[in-house]
């Protein structure tokens, strides 16, 4: 259906010349009429009461419109205390510091700052849990939520095993026993990662304005307007058709912007204040108060024959999700899974546990929890590989999971995949084949390697095609772009019609514009909009190809459709234009047809969502003995993408991703200090890599076309985060002969280490 | 609170603000002039993203004072091409794929035109170095080095 001109092609997204010109429209640049500034009361402490609160004297500062608390907050059905969706203001108690405890509505900054500090909020202040060993012992000291909710919240999970468990499961297959006494090696170690700022550079924000007494009006950052529609529903208990979520540009969200964590504040204080109200949080709110990705604790225990095959694993993994759950987890059972998902390890026993603190509820960060199984695992293979004398690269191959497996987790068959090719491809760069030259300058270098996987999503979604004046065709979808996925949704559209990517122009729907949308993310934005785009263009294609047949007084089969209108195929000098068509369709007086809309829709799947993507890094870096500064020198991911619609937004993708995971290994984790307060709320302290701070990213995409993926595109946003920072890893242990198990490996904890070694051969 | 008049030169063009002395440039900008190119990453002139152009020169507007423009010729991403065209360096940008959410854009471009006005031919190393005060979390900076050694070749041969 056809022609396949714009896929595959490196085509500057739709709306670059908007973004340049500085024209695009984030939540924080939308402007209201007589909007009020909103600004957040927050918790001082990591743990404590809230006795009372006093707002009657903030309220009465002239020029402010409005002050909401708990209090304000409507009984709901199906509240849920633990639930980060509705902790998004301190009920009863607050639980990290930083915690919304009430918000404020303003003529301007300087009288609501004058208001909150007219606030008086009572605490009584209780012990902290901040340490997850501390907090799973029996008798800690538990993580308060309110205690008094509207229902009993329900509870499938099983019996807690302590005070502080937010879920705890375990994986286990065949006998570890014997896997163990069979093996030639068994290895130990443990890992950790701190939590991860996913580092968007736009703060979260959100514009709320009732403009009837039943119907408001919100623009946010969110990765999902449908979703965060609903979740205002949920957690504050307005009817249907009471919302209309409108799409913005969103200046990145990598998982962080999924639940729309602040809208249900902006809306209540909005309609408390009778105003439309701006929340725009500082860089130090919003890392504070968000949703980070949870701390990482994972002992590993793993053995191995001579030849390198893998006999059994057995661990343990700890998550400190902070003090609230969110819609997906456990966590530790995401990490556990995708600790076992890469390899065929014959037996595993893990056992996963959640555990509360009083530190912010987590999030999803780009590939949730798969950065830091892939630091576990590659990080213990490669250790391995070292002792049993294998190249790691072999390894891997020897031991990888095959189509026609059965996932040992999912219980799904595993499909055709391109992991083999993805090691071949890391195996002939020069990073890997060329032999290591000695170095003369002093430094010491090294390289090592890292395979990740991911799945791609495939969730509901739904768009209309139309006709427009002047022949254009508009997509409307109630989907973000997060990723510059509208451009090779384009494409896909311009080719299934036929026509040059410039016809097709995107309307960015809200909520109650736009048929269905899932979230941005989870790699499936092209996998299953690009699906129902495909499907809508193709029926638009339909229409125009019956009607202008009609008009040309041939019939359908006859006649062809490219971007100067409909044609007959035998005589292509015989056609009528598109922007005809258009005004035939819509003539008041001599309506020929009816209007030209077509539509299509993708649904859920849950095997299409096995459909692995790998992702394979190589890091070459140079160390300073003295110091232990760490210099990244040469990088390249290869990357299995089945088919890349756009391969310039592909390559955009597997660079910024290996950039983000790169900081994530020697640069970046939230220091949450002694008393639950981040200490590095900015980003001089948390360190996010500059331009300087890095080489260029080569990329290999690995086109292995998936099969049902549109035009067999997989995901393609979330694997390559998943393999540098377990690649730079690698290339450290090369270079300095000591392995760094925690993150990030900054020069101080190489220095420890090869200082340890120094001491341990001395001594 | 008293306001000052603050008399400067904005996009090429003669401009008189009326504000109280302790608002930022990127506040006057942004909620007095609706000037929104230039936005707020951090606050504390970290990521780059307010950046504006004070004479030639990249500079934070987070970081200065409005009253502190007296006197100067400021230009914001709003004024940096005549209208309806685009400056090299922006349809460089574009071509290359030097941007994906769009929001580090506006300053990295402006970064990039006081980096080429001082520097033509600048070599990678001078391109990182230059744009290491402009923070972006999703191009991972290849494809902006591109862009700005793109635009560099099309501005020297004018």
């Amino acid at each position: 259906m056809g022609n396949r001109q714009a896929i595959g092609q490196r085509l500057p997204m739709i709306d670059g010349e908007t973004k340049v010109r500085g024209e695009a429209r984030f939540a924080a640049d939308i402007r209201l009429p007589d909007c009020a500034v909103a600004r957040l009361l927050k918790s001082p402490h990591a743990h404590a009461e809230i006795l009372s609160i006093d707002t009657t004297d903030a309220e009465a500062i002239s020029g402010v419109y409005g002050i909401i608390t708990s209090a304000d907050i409507p009984k709901v059905k199906g509240y849920a205390p633990a639930d980060r969706s509705h902790g998004f203001m301190a009920r009863g108690f607050a639980t990290y510091v930083g915690q919304p405890v009430a918000a404020v509505a303003a003529k301007d900054e300087e009288t609501a700052e004058e208001a909150l500090a007219a606030i008086r909020v009572s605490y009584k202040v209780l012990p902290a849990v901040l340490d997850w060993e501390e907090a799973i012992a029996p008798g800690a000291v538990a993580v308060s939520h309110d205690p008094h909710p509207e229902e009993e919240a329900q509870d499938s999970s099983p019996a807690k095993a302590s005070p502080n468990d937010a879920g705890h499961l375990e994986l286990q297959g065949g006998n570890l026993e014997a896997a163990f006494a069979d093996a030639d090696l068994v290895y130990e170690e443990t890992y950790r990662i701190p939590m991860l700022y996913q580092g968007y550079l736009e703060p979260h924000a959100v514009c709320a304005q009732w403009d009837r007494h039943d119907h408001v009006h919100v623009w946010a950052c969110v990765q999902s307007p449908f979703g965060s529609r609903n979740m205002i529903m949920d957690t504050l208990g307005l009817p249907a058709g009471s919302i209309t979520m409108h799409v913005t540009d969103v200046g990145g969200a990598f998982g962080g912007k999924d639940l729309g964590l602040f809208c249900p504040i902006a809306v209540l204080l909005a309609r408390k204040a009778r105003r439309a109200i701006k929340l725009v949080l500082s860089r130090a709110e919003d890392m504070a108060m968000a949703n980070p990705s949870p701390y990482v604790h994972v002992r590993l225990k793993v053995g191995a024959k001579a030849d390198g095959t893998l006999s059994g694993i057995e661990g343990t993994v700890h998550c400190d999700i902070g003090a609230f759950r969110t819609y997906w987890g456990p966590t530790s059972l995401s990490v556990s899974g995708l600790l076992l998902n890469k390899y065929r390890f014959g037996a595993f026993h893990l056992r996963a546990h959640d555990v509360f603190t009083n530190h912010v509820g987590f999030g999803s960060y780009r590939a949730p929890m798969a950065l830091q199984a892939t630091f576990a695992i590659e990080s213990h293979l490669d250790e391995m590989a070292r002792r049993l004398e294998i190249d790691p690269i072999a390894f891997r191959e020897r031991n990888l999971i095959r189509e026609g497996d059965t996932s040992a987790t999912s219980g799904l068959t595993i499909p055709p995949h391109a992991g083999p090719e993805v090691l071949d491809a890391l195996r002939q760069h020069p990073i890997w084949a060329e032999p290591a030259t000695p170095s003369d300058d002093g430094l010491l270098r090294g390289r090592g390697m890292a395979l990740g996987l991911w799945g791609s999503g495939a969730f509901p979604a739904s768009a209309i095609a139309k006709l427009e004046k002047g022949g254009l065709i508009r997509i409307m979808i109630g989907q973000v772009d997060l990723t510059g996925s509208y451009t090779a949704l384009a494409q896909i559209a311009a080719d299934t019609l036929g026509v040059e990517p410039g016809c097709i122009v995107f309307g960015k729907a809200d909520t109650s514009r736009a048929p269905h949308a899932s979230v941005s993310g989870g790699s499936s934005t092209i996998y299953s909009m690009g699906k129902a785009v495909r499907e809508a263009a193709g029926d638009l294609r339909d229409m125009i190809l019956a009607r202008g047949a009609k008009e040309l007084d041939a019939v359908a089969g006859d006649v062809g459709l490219d971007t100067d209108g409909v044609y007959v195929l035998a005589n292509p000098d015989r056609r009528c234009s598109l922007a005809t068509l258009y005004d035939l369709e819509s003539d008041l007086f001599a309506s020929t047809y009816e209007p030209f809309v077509g539509r299509g829709a993708s649904g859920g799947d849950r095997l299409r969502q096995s459909a692995p993507c790998f992702a394979g890094t190589l890091v070459q870096v140079a160390v300073e003995p003295d110091t232990g500064r760490v210099t990244i020198e040469r990088v390249v991911t290869a990357q299995d993408v089945g088919k890349a619609i756009n391969p310039m937004s592909v390559d955009g993708q597997v660079q910024g991703a290996a950039v983000q995971s790169l900081g994530a290994g020697l640069w970046e984790g939230l220091d949450h200090g002694a008393e639950g307060r981040l200490r590095n709320d900015n980003f001089l302290d948390y360190r996010m890599p500059s331009s300087a701070d890095v080489p260029p990213i080569e990329t290999i995409l690995v086109e292995h076309a998936a099969g049902d993926g549109p035009f067999g595109a997989k995901g393609v946003g979330e694997p390559p985060v998943i393999p540098p920072a377990a690649a730079v890893a690698n290339a450290v242990r090369d270079a300095v002969g000591e392995r760094i198990t925690a993150l990030p490996i900054t020069p101080e904890s190489i220095w420890r280490a090869t200082d340890r070694a120094m001491a341990g051969d001395m001594g | 609170m008293t306001t000052r008049d603050v008399a400067f030169r904005l996009n090429g063009h003669s401009t008189v603000i009326h504000t109280e002395p302790h608002r930022t440039l990127l506040q006057v900008l942004r909620d007095d002039l609706g000037l929104i190119g230039a936005k707020e990453g951090c606050g504390s002139g970290d990521c780059g993203a307010c950046t504006v152009l004070a004479e030639d020169e990249a500079i934070c507007s987070c970081l200065l004072l409005a009253v502190e423009v007296e006197g100067k010729s400021i230009t914001t991403i709003e004024g940096l091409a005549p209208e309806g065209e685009l400056h090299p360096v922006q349809r460089a940008f574009v071509e290359c794929g030097a941007l994906q959410c769009g929001f580090c854009t506006p300053g990295m471009v402006l970064s990039t035109v006081a980096l080429l006005k001082r520097s033509p031919s600048p070599t990678e190393p001078e391109i990182r170095d230059a744009l290491s005060g402009n923070l972006c979390r999703c191009t991972g900076y290849d494809m902006i080095v591109k862009a700005v050694q793109q635009a560099a070749k099309e501005m020297a041969h004018g």
